[in-house]
């Protein structure tokens, strides 16, 4: 069943293009880090720098900075470019959010998304949190297994947990050499 | 007590009763008792649940069909609840009891007229507005709209207005004879609207071009543009049509604008991902998706000043009449409060 998905994607993202089905989805992934948020937010805050941390991502281009309009593509390691863009982007408050502009089914079994991350004080450490907003990957009445509710917050959630991951391996490796 | 009054309370003791009957999961918790002016109800997505709200208390939850989205009440107090992927509307009576009415489509906005007697739902992916019976939900007539429409509301003379999402566009429907009239070019992604009988205006947030369009319906042309937060995705005026709160989904925060000037007073933080709006005197209450909460918001202060917690996901709220007075109210059309 899990091999024939990718193809299923791949023949169904054209269809999909600018679809926002009216039932969104959250995800919500967090992590604590062994380092305080300045530090964290050094890796994690430069928009373009996903690549440096996500263990997902084989390769990034951005353009346009860290501020309103930066745009960078997301290019996976499993296949898919994700296009995401600045809504924000707060240094001082340690915190940016961002929307895909175009669903690409092969990446992620989403048609749209917003999110949110943040890197707050924790005790000694950091607390990154790291969330948003989605919509399925079909939005019609009756989506197929592969583009549910359900699969996409699988993939979501299991894209930003995966990230997150990397961030914190990354940061506390780092602090420890 | 003077009659009435017993049998206001002997109404308000029964459908206590019944709803506990009804009702599949009942919670109550804070003050039961004043009402105050309005009753709120909202609508969470992903609890299916529609909370009554009163006297900043949750003092009920009804748990319905799954992924509620839209939710639209009558003046009698009855409120009838969307579900894109249910194929359904639900319609709760003012004592708690539930029935269900079939859509062929994707339901998502709603407008009911005031008396309760026809039922106006927009069909996202299939592009229409159909009008059904609140007795059987029987097609009584159906009309195309741009794409994927999102909210629906009310205006004067017959008029109801669609948020056409992906056609950058407000539909003008004539609803006695279900003909689309005419079409407005609005900004980007329009959302949702909110109708001004005082300055015959419509107010439409445009989630995408990060602002509100302002339309005169008397003339029929674009009054002008303001600039909003980011994404904003639910819009309410106040009753005297003085003051607009539009919400800041992308930015967990509402923004206050004056209909005069046309412009933002205040930016006040709420929870986050804040969708669904009403205003009822001088407070806002804002749905916050992401928060699970409802944002109580000052407009004279201009801060939050409280947070009702909700089952998960609350995006659409309205005002209705309160339960202890619902019955008084029945057969009384008071256009104010469909919206």
């Amino acid at each position: 069943m899990r091999r024939t998905v990718p193809a299923l994607l791949f023949v169904l993202a054209a269809g999909a293009a600018l679809a926002h089905g009216p039932t969104p989805q959250k995800v919500d992934q967090t992590v604590t880090i062994h380092a305080n948020p300045d530090a964290v937010w050094k890796v994690v805050g430069p928009f373009g720098g996903i690549g440096a941390w996500h263990p997902d991502v084989a390769k990034v281009e951005a353009t346009g900075g860290d501020a309103e309009g930066g745009v960078r593509k997301v290019t996976l390691k499993k296949g898919g470019t994700l296009v995401e863009g600045l809504d924000e982007w707060k240094g001082p408050e340690h915190t940016y959010s961002y929307r895909m502009s175009d669903p690409d089914l092969k990446a992620l079994p989403v048609s749209s998304y917003s999110a949110t991350l943040t890197v707050t004080p924790d005790g000694d450490g950091s607390k990154v949190e790291w969330m948003g907003r989605f919509y399925r990957g079909d939005t019609g009445n009756e989506p197929l297994e592969e583009l549910s509710d359900a699969a996409g917050r699988e993939a979501m959630n299991r894209y930003f947990a995966d990230g997150l991951k990397g961030l914190k391996a990354k940061v506390e490796g780092g602090a420890t050499q | 007590m003077n009659a009435a009054g017993t049998i206001r309370r002997g109404f308000v003791q029964r459908m206590r009763r019944r709803a506990m009957l009804a009702i599949a999961l009942v919670t109550v918790s804070g003050p039961v008792g004043s009402a105050g002016a309005q009753d709120l109800a909202v609508v969470s997505q992903q609890g299916a649940r529609v909370s009554r709200i009163a006297a900043g208390a949750v003092r009920a939850a009804l748990a319905v069909t799954a992924s509620p989205a839209v939710v639209a009440a009558d003046a009698s107090g009855r409120l009838y609840i969307s579900h894109p992927d249910g194929h359904a509307i639900t319609v709760v009576a003012p004592d708690g009891s539930a029935r269900h009415l079939p859509f062929a489509g994707q339901a998502f906005g709603l407008a009911v007229e005031p008396d309760g007697r026809a039922i106006y739902v927009g069909d996202w992916s299939g592009n229409r507005v159909v009008r059904i019976a609140p007795s059987d939900g029987a097609v009584e007539g159906e009309v195309a709209v741009g794409r994927d429409p999102a909210h629906l509301t009310l205006g004067e003379d017959g008029r109801l207005y669609v948020a056409e999402r992906e056609s950058r566009s407000v539909g003008v429907i004539d609803t006695r004879r279900m003909v689309r009239v005419a079409a407005l070019s609005v900004g980007d992604g329009p959302f949702a609207l909110a109708y001004d009988p005082i300055r015959r205006r419509l107010y439409v947030a445009n989630v995408r071009s990060n602002d509100m369009t302002v339309i005169d319906t008397a003339g029929g042309r674009i009054l002008a543009t303001v600039p909003a937060g980011p994404s904003p995705y639910g819009v309410a005026v106040s009753a005297d049509g003085a003051r607009i709160v539009v919400t800041d989904q992308h930015a967990a925060s509402v923004s206050v604008i004056n209909a005069d000037a046309l412009s933002i007073t205040a930016t006040v933080p709420v929870g986050k991902y804040p969708e669904g709006v009403v205003i009822r005197g001088d407070r806002a209450y804002v749905a916050n998706w992401f928060s699970d909460d409802i944002a109580i918001v000052d407009l004279t202060s201009l801060t939050t000043v409280g947070r009702i917690p909700v089952a998960e996901g609350p995006r659409s709220i309205v005002a209705v009449p309160p339960a202890a007075a619902a019955s008084t109210l029945a057969g009384r059309a008071t256009p104010g409060i469909a919206r």
